[in-house]
């Protein structure tokens, strides 16, 4: 990789958050806390690895619900509907069928970037981790990670208070009915798509690595650490205090998820 | 957060444009009296900041009715802030889907 990123990610002092099952409201209240302590410079930049507790579709900051969500399906698989802090596309997540990762970074990580170019920036290792094991992958400018076996997921950013937040969910194992009716795709949105046919194929890491999901991260988790340097780390009880607040105060709240209706 | 607020929308006019390579652009509006309201854009794009979708709704709000998509360009490129930056759609993607949300009109009608 370029030695002028290798520096930037190595002047910083990362720390990691391992995977725990949370709820879908705190998972997206965590991601909001950590920012924040990390452009007061309360937390040194970190990478946290999720998990998931319950399935949820995941609302992209700017997106309507009803254009993305059919709520009846939803309700009737017990998903919750919730909104995050990012731009960008709904997902429909489950427990063993994503890996989600947020890298917090304070702004000065991504000086002199473009958007587009901090996007590949921030997922170049996990291309280079995924080589490793015999997935050819790429950066599809914006915020795609495609590969030889289709698209593999996709990331997107919020910015505030002087920090990043960059986080990326790649499919693990897609349940492709559940996702047809829960998840609507309109004809529009699919209307420039036919250029590149390619691209419509997902590829889940399942499907193209052979392996279980948790050697999957443990190995994703093993290359930042060698590459970058990595010191492990917890959520503090002030985080965790201040995550429940949000999920009450805002990300479990009706006026948030469908504050676009 | 806050931005246009809960309601109903239902019954409202709705334009779609999907940048090409890039993002979805969703308008959903009322027309009265010739003129715009109750303007709502919604999206798979990235906007920072985010507070910058706000002045852009404004510039719609009120704004008359039969205008061609380079006119709501124009009316929605003057208030963005400096440095806003906007990724997968412009301020012209928006005016195409503001037209076809009034197209939606004449057809459904």
């Amino acid at each position: 990789m370029i030695a002028e990123q290798l520096a930037r990610w190595r002047e910083q002092d990362w720390r990691l958050i391992p995977p725990r099952p949370l709820a879908p409201a705190e998972n997206l209240a965590l991601d909001e806390v950590l920012t924040q302590r990390v452009g007061r410079g309360e937390r040194p930049p970190t990478l946290r690895v999720w998990a998931w507790a319950s399935r949820a579709v995941i609302l992209g900051r700017f997106q309507s619900v009803r254009n993305e969500v059919n709520p009846d399906a939803a309700a009737a698989h017990g998903i919750d509907i919730v909104r995050r802090i990012s731009g960008g596309g709904a997902m429909f997540v489950e427990p063993e069928g994503a890996i989600t990762y947020s890298i917090y970074a304070p702004e000065s990580f991504v000086q002199g970037l473009s958007f587009a170019e901090s996007y590949e920036m921030f997922d170049r290792w996990v291309l280079d981790a995924l080589g490793e094991l015999g997935v050819n992958a790429w950066y599809q400018p914006l915020n795609d990670i495609a590969s030889d076996g289709g698209k593999i997921g996709g990331a997107a950013q919020a910015r505030r208070g002087g920090a990043v937040l960059h986080h990326t969910t790649m499919a693990y194992q897609m349940s492709t009915d559940l996702l047809g009716q829960v998840l609507r795709v309109g004809q529009e949105k699919l209307s420039d798509k036919g250029i590149r046919s390619a691209d419509r194929r997902v590829g889940p890491l399942r499907q193209q690595t052979d392996m279980e999901r948790d050697d999957i991260v443990h190995h994703l988790i093993g290359f930042f650490r060698a590459r970058y340097g990595l010191t492990d780390d917890t959520v503090t009880p002030e985080e965790e205090a201040e995550m429940h607040r949000l999920v009450q105060e805002q990300f479990s709240t009706r006026d948030w998820t469908y504050f676009l209706p | 957060m806050g931005i246009t607020g809960t309601r109903e929308i239902v019954d409202m006019l709705h334009g779609e444009y999907k940048v090409p390579r890039g993002k979805l652009v969703v308008v959903d509006l009322d027309v009265v009296d010739e003129r715009l309201y109750r303007v709502s854009l919604t999206g798979d794009f990235f906007l920072y900041p985010e507070e910058a979708l706000a002045p852009m709704i404004a510039a719609l709000e009120g704004a008359p009715a039969g205008l061609g998509g380079h006119e709501y360009c124009l009316r929605i490129a003057r208030v963005v802030p400096p440095g806003t930056e906007m990724l997968g759609f412009s301020p012209c993607a928006i005016g195409i889907a503001v037209v076809r949300a009034q197209e939606s009109q004449a057809h459904d009608r």
